[in-house]
């Protein structure tokens, strides 16, 4: 039984290493810079979905605000290099830092909220933050910030040519945030986490502080989320409220790992890997016609797969597994 | 020696109903006790004020010498109180092993050691053969004897039963037994509530009867199943003349 077990953590990490091979091998082949782009964008959302995963798959807190840590995370990084001189490096820690206490400061708070209510709590924080941000005359207000770009520099983690280098980190980023969760799944918190979604008072009457274990979900899915933002922030080379704090960010970080499993190692890799390319698609060859025809199409998309496959697609490839232990 | 677990004039009250008025009992270790009485008497809400699912309106709760009143029920955890619920919260997308995991943690970090502590548990109970089962796969027997090897995985020096012999067969209700017998024979003091009076009563050493919040007679089950007092509670006033 515990040969099963760690068999399969060694399997999942196999996987995992070789995936993360071939996906840095990917550029050799894709030269067309707007497949390009789409690869970026895949291993970002891939990396920031599975940093929400965090908070509300293992831990089943639902936030449908994380736009704010991605937004802090920028906003924290663009405000350090611009004012101060700061290295996006370093600013991309503070930002990761500066939303793992901000999560934890609301934490406490809405924690003791359940279910529907704690969603509501966190849709409204993000719309407050981006309001602030919006007004905020000295982080740019509604213009923004427009990041100096003065040539290639691994230091200033700008480049201008080529989009390999941010390639790499996306990469690097969603490999990050795939261990972290890794490591968690087996650790004392990824039982805990597991444990208060399923069932908070019989995980309090098992010695689980279900607060603080909130709390450290929290704490970890938004410093990753915002490393995320800050990262967004260089690639886009300009921020402003709305295209770094937006609802649909939030969106677009809990869909892929409700698409591909809510929970799971595998789910939000899955879901952006499928979500993302196609969102893109959609956009680029039928968003032309102004009709809103590629939303409906997208839209479609997740109601059916959301009807056929509630767990998300991860539960395709256990299911199988699954038959033959419950028989 | 002190008693491993006392209530000293424990009052609950919900708005203007009085769950529990009065209630002091206490358990020796190495016991079985058995908390009995008819629906209502304020049996759950004893037990939830022991394991620290919420305080006394007043009164105190004395756990292994110390004053716990005021302890969330997590610190009661670490400190030995093991608890089973009444209606069964297991984590249902979770494994069997895993659910047991999560109590094995208490006084295991290292995960390796959770882990082998969760297997053991699971021989003791009889769960081995379930271990990488979904608890949502579970039958309803299962289940309560899940919630026990969790309790038990927590390392507790007292063990509250919530009815995990009721609605079970004939005969998983022997097993049942036989796990409560076993657990005892480990060195745990056992509280149990229950319902089934033939069949917790020759488990228990001493068997305490709440009535309408208060303790209306404490002692031997013999004697307590014979008390005029107690028949009176369960069957009304006719029966207790008639006896």
């Amino acid at each position: 039984m515990d040969k099963n077990f760690s068999a399969r953590r060694r399997r999942d990490l196999i996987i995992a290493a070789v995936l993360a091979a071939l996906a840095a091998l990917a550029p050799l082949f894709v030269k067309n810079v707007y497949v390009q782009n789409i690869l970026v964008l895949t291993l970002m959302y891939a990396a920031l979905s599975q940093s929400w995963n965090i908070l509300s798959g293992y831990c089943g807190q639902i936030s449908l605000g994380h736009a704010l840590y991605f937004g802090i995370g920028a906003y924290t990084t663009e405000l350090l290099f611009t004012k101060f001189g700061v290295l996006p490096w370093f600013g991309m820690l503070a930002g990761g830092g500066i939303a793992a206490v901000i999560a934890m400061g609301l934490g406490y708070p809405f924690f003791r909220l359940r279910g529907h209510y704690f969603v509501i709590a966190t849709i409204v924080i993000a719309e407050i933050g981006l309001l602030l941000f919006q007004n905020w005359e000295w982080a740019g207000a509604a213009m923004g910030i427009t990041i100096p770009v003065r040539g290639d520099s691994w230091l200033k983690f700008q480049f201008m040519r080529s989009k390999l280098p941010y390639f790499y980190f996306a990469l690097a980023l969603c490999c990050i945030a795939w261990f972290v969760t890794w490591w968690l799944e087996d650790s004392k918190w990824g039982f805990w986490w597991r444990a208060v979604k399923d069932n908070p008072e019989a995980a309090e009457s098992l010695g689980v502080v279900v607060f603080n274990s909130k709390m450290g979900a929290a704490a970890v899915s938004a410093f990753l989320v915002a490393i995320g933002g800050a990262f967004y922030a260089q690639f886009l080379a300009y921020i402003d409220p709305e295209s770094v704090m937006g609802f649909q960010f939030s969106l677009l970080m809990a869909l892929p790992a409700v698409l591909g499993g809510i929970g799971t190692l595998w789910g939000p890799v899955l879901g952006a890997a499928i979500l993302i390319p196609m969102t893109e698609l959609t956009r680029s060859y039928i968003g032309g016609s102004g009709r809103g025809v590629d939303l409906i199409v997208y839209g479609t998309l997740i109601v059916l797969i959301s009807l056929a496959l509630p767990q998300g697609l991860v539960s395709l490839l256990s299911r199988s597994k699954t038959k033959g232990a419950t028989r | 020696m002190t008693a491993l677990l006392e209530t000293r004039g424990v009052w609950q009250r919900f708005g203007g109903l009085v769950a529990n008025s009065d209630v002091s009992i206490s358990v020796g270790r190495g016991e079985i006790v058995g908390l009995i009485g008819p629906n209502g008497a304020g049996k759950s809400t004893l037990f939830n004020l022991i394991a620290g699912v919420l305080p006394p309106t007043q009164g105190s709760i004395w756990f292994d010498g110390e004053d716990v009143t005021n302890l969330p029920a997590a610190e009661r955890c670490q400190r030995g109180v093991g608890r089973t619920f009444q209606v069964v919260k297991s984590f249902e997308t979770m494994t069997v092993i895993d659910n047991v995991i999560v109590g094995a943690l208490v006084r295991n970090t290292v995960m390796r050691e959770a882990r082998r502590k969760a297997h053991q548990v699971l021989e003791f109970t009889g769960l081995a053969a379930r271990a990488d089962v979904l608890a949502s796969d579970l039958v309803p027997a299962e289940k309560r004897r899940l919630e026990v090897a969790r309790a038990l995985a927590t390392e507790p020096k007292l063990l509250l039963l919530d009815e995990v012999l009721t609605g079970l067969t004939p005969t998983e209700a022997q097993t049942g037994v036989a796990l409560v017998r076993k657990v005892r024979d480990a060195g745990i003091t056992v509280l149990m509530v229950e319902h089934v009076m033939e069949i917790v009563m020759p488990l228990v050493d001493r068997a305490i009867v709440l009535d309408l919040g208060k303790v209306l007679v404490e002692g031997k089950p013999s004697e307590v199943v014979r008390d005029p007092k107690v028949i009176k509670a369960y069957l009304g006033d006719r029966h207790a003349v008639g006896a």
